[in-house]
């Protein structure tokens, strides 16, 4: 195995976007956060944690990157943004809480592609 | 045939057009977004000074210093408009005008002195590493406070 499996990177990059897109639909139509965009932020957690999961297990069996410690500290952040999105959005009663959801689904796409930058064998 | 005035409620006012409901803090509605990009940045810019002050400060430690006063900068600007109370309010137009004066200054510096910046940080090529929002936020950013200057408040009052 030379590199992270490419499939979960591509998936969340996908699933971020299309995220990104279904809540700014709901920001135009002037929709608060609802169920449809927790279940959305949900499912994108649950890909989160199996990158991270699948990224440690490439740590333990010996790959390195040339920053560990920024590495390291995406690992941590990665979690928290749909977690931290999920209570500042919901919290708002107008559009503009989903709006909040459409950027943690682009940042979680952006967060792929920076993720490749620090260590390229993650990659899409 | 009773005249419309007689039923129209003794507090209600007689503008034309109904007033906007005003906004009841900085952090709510638009400021909701603004607030989650400001906190974004906050957290990526602080902890991408840090690891370049702490890795590698002599590579470059003008722009490494520039990019932990942005940081500190976007600090302010979550901190404040999160709080909303008026004293906060005058912080974040000060900060945000800061700000502003920054991405344009470092941009220019940026993209005239590369040597000065190797690497680049937060304000480098006026945000375009962030796909230029360090360039447009601390825009709305003034603009979203503008709405409890005088002329907001007497927009709010008039309705």
């Amino acid at each position: 195995m030379s590199s992270v499996n490419g499939a979960v990177p591509t998936i969340i990059v996908i699933a971020g976007l299309a995220l990104a897109a279904y809540a700014l639909l709901m920001t135009a139509l002037n929709r608060r956060m609802g169920l449809s965009l927790l279940v959305g932020l949900g499912v994108l957690e649950i890909l989160l944690l199996v990158l991270i999961g699948v990224i440690v297990a490439r740590l333990i069996g010996g790959g390195r990157p040339a920053g560990l410690a920024v590495l390291i500290g995406y690992l941590i952040a990665m979690p928290i943004v749909p977690v931290a999105a999920a209570f500042w959005g919901a919290l708002e009663r107008s559009r503009w809480g989903s709006a909040v959801i459409a950027v943690a689904g682009l940042v979680a796409a952006v967060l792929m592609v920076r993720l490749h930058e620090i260590w390229p064998a993650i990659h899409v | 045939m009773t005249p419309p005035d007689a039923v129209t409620p003794p507090q209600a006012a007689a503008s034309p057009e109904p007033a906007p409901s005003p906004p009841e803090s900085t952090r709510t509605g638009p400021g909701r977004l603004l607030v989650a990009v400001y906190g974004l940045f906050a957290l990526s810019a602080s902890a991408r000074a840090a690891v370049q002050i702490a890795t590698k400060f002599g590579h470059a430690p003008v722009a490494y210093l520039l990019s932990a006063f942005a940081a500190v900068v976007y600090i302010i600007a979550t901190a404040t408009l999160t709080s909303g109370s008026p004293r906060a309010r005058r912080i974040a137009v000060v900060s945000c005008s800061v700000e502003f004066a920054g991405v344009l200054a470092v941009g220019t510096w940026s993209l005239v002195d590369h040597a000065m910046f190797p690497d680049a940080t937060v304000w480098s090529g006026y945000g375009s590493g962030y796909g230029f929002v360090p360039l447009v936020l601390p825009v709305f950013g003034l603009l979203w406070l503008r709405r409890w200057t005088r002329r907001g408040r007497n927009r709010r009052t008039a309705g």
